[in-house]
């Protein structure tokens, strides 16, 4: 238990250091995981679990990855990514993930946050209002 | 010896009158001798009679008189007695008759008010009841009402899903995405 904490401060603190400006950057990542294959640290494994976890968390957030049932046009994703970056205040990249189950229309996932509006979604919240 | 002493006394006293005449009671034939012999003879006798019947008789009968009058007084006391006992317990029976009459009273009254609460329990036991009965119609009714709406929805939505998978088109579909990308970026 104890090792396990210790081993996510250290991993917090090799993830501290592979931002720069707020961002992941590849170089410092790189750096880091040179270190540990170096160093070698107690629970080499754990630390690099928790490591992973942290940079893909924070990728996540500068990425909006939108789920659509259909065609989506180039147009419409560098909209999203605009206005996300703009609501955000930090550069998001859109990707897009094909979803048939939402009949129509589109999920954007920013990190943690999901917006939606898709005919899926509004049966659903049509049935849960019943 | 105390009757010869007398029969001499009496000659003597003959000698020294039979000098003189005869009297009217020799001349009836009386002779103090015999006359005088009766009587000594009598209260003989008399004391005999007195010491051994009549004075026991006498005896007896106060003694009898003195337990009649006893008796008597016994009896008149204990007509009293029991005069004051009959008024006693008639008294007695009066108040007990009094505080039986009290007794029954307040055990009617507790009887009443037993049986009243008892009732008064079992009335709003029941209308308790009936209320928690309702109460669960209501719930029940409300909880059927709801499974049904949700599984009506349910099948409307699954239906729609499935009618809405086949009928749209892409041209649909980029329509449909185009408009929603317009409402995700006013968010």
């Amino acid at each position: 238990m104890a090792a396990n904490k210790k081993a996510q401060q250290l991993a917090r603190q090799l993830f501290k250091l592979s931002l720069v400006d707020g961002l992941v950057s590849a170089d410092r990542v790189s750096g880091v995981l040179g270190y540990l294959e170096k160093l070698q640290p107690a629970h080499p494994l754990a630390v690099l679990r928790a490591y992973q976890r942290f940079v893909t968390i924070e990728l996540a957030k500068s990425q909006a990855v939108v789920e659509h049932a259909g065609v989506v046009s180039d147009s419409i994703l560098q909209t999203i990514a605009a206005s996300m970056t703009k609501k955000y205040g930090r550069a998001i990249t859109a990707s897009t993930r094909a979803n048939p189950k939402l009949l129509a229309g589109l999920r954007v996932r920013v990190g943690d946050d999901v917006y939606e509006s898709s005919v899926s979604g509004q049966l659903g919240t049509l049935a849960a209002s019943v | 010896m105390l009757t010869s002493l007398f029969l001499a006394a009496v000659e003597a006293h003959g000698a020294v009158t039979g000098a003189s005449e005869p009297g009217l009671i020799e001349k009836f034939g009386v002779e103090w001798r015999f006359v005088l012999f009766q009587g000594i003879s009598f209260l003989i006798l008399f004391g005999v009679l007195y010491k051994f019947f009549i004075k026991p008789t006498t005896a007896t009968m106060e003694d009898r008189q003195q337990k009649i009058e006893s008796g008597l007084k016994y009896a008149e006391e204990m007509k009293a007695q029991l005069a004051t006992a009959q008024q006693e317990s008639l008294t007695l029976i009066k108040n007990a008759q009094v505080e039986s009459n009290k007794i029954i009273e307040e055990a009617r009254k507790t009887a009443k008010d037993f049986a009243d609460k008892i009732q008064k329990e079992a009335a709003e036991r029941a209308t308790d009841q009936m209320a928690k009965a309702q109460q669960a119609i209501e719930l029940e009714h409300k909880k059927m009402l709801a499974e049904s709406r949700s599984e009506i929805a349910r099948l409307v939505v699954t239906t729609t899903e499935r009618v809405l998978a086949k009928k749209l088109t892409e041209a649909d579909r980029a329509s449909y995405n185009e408009t929603a990308a317009k409402e995700l970026t006013n968010v």
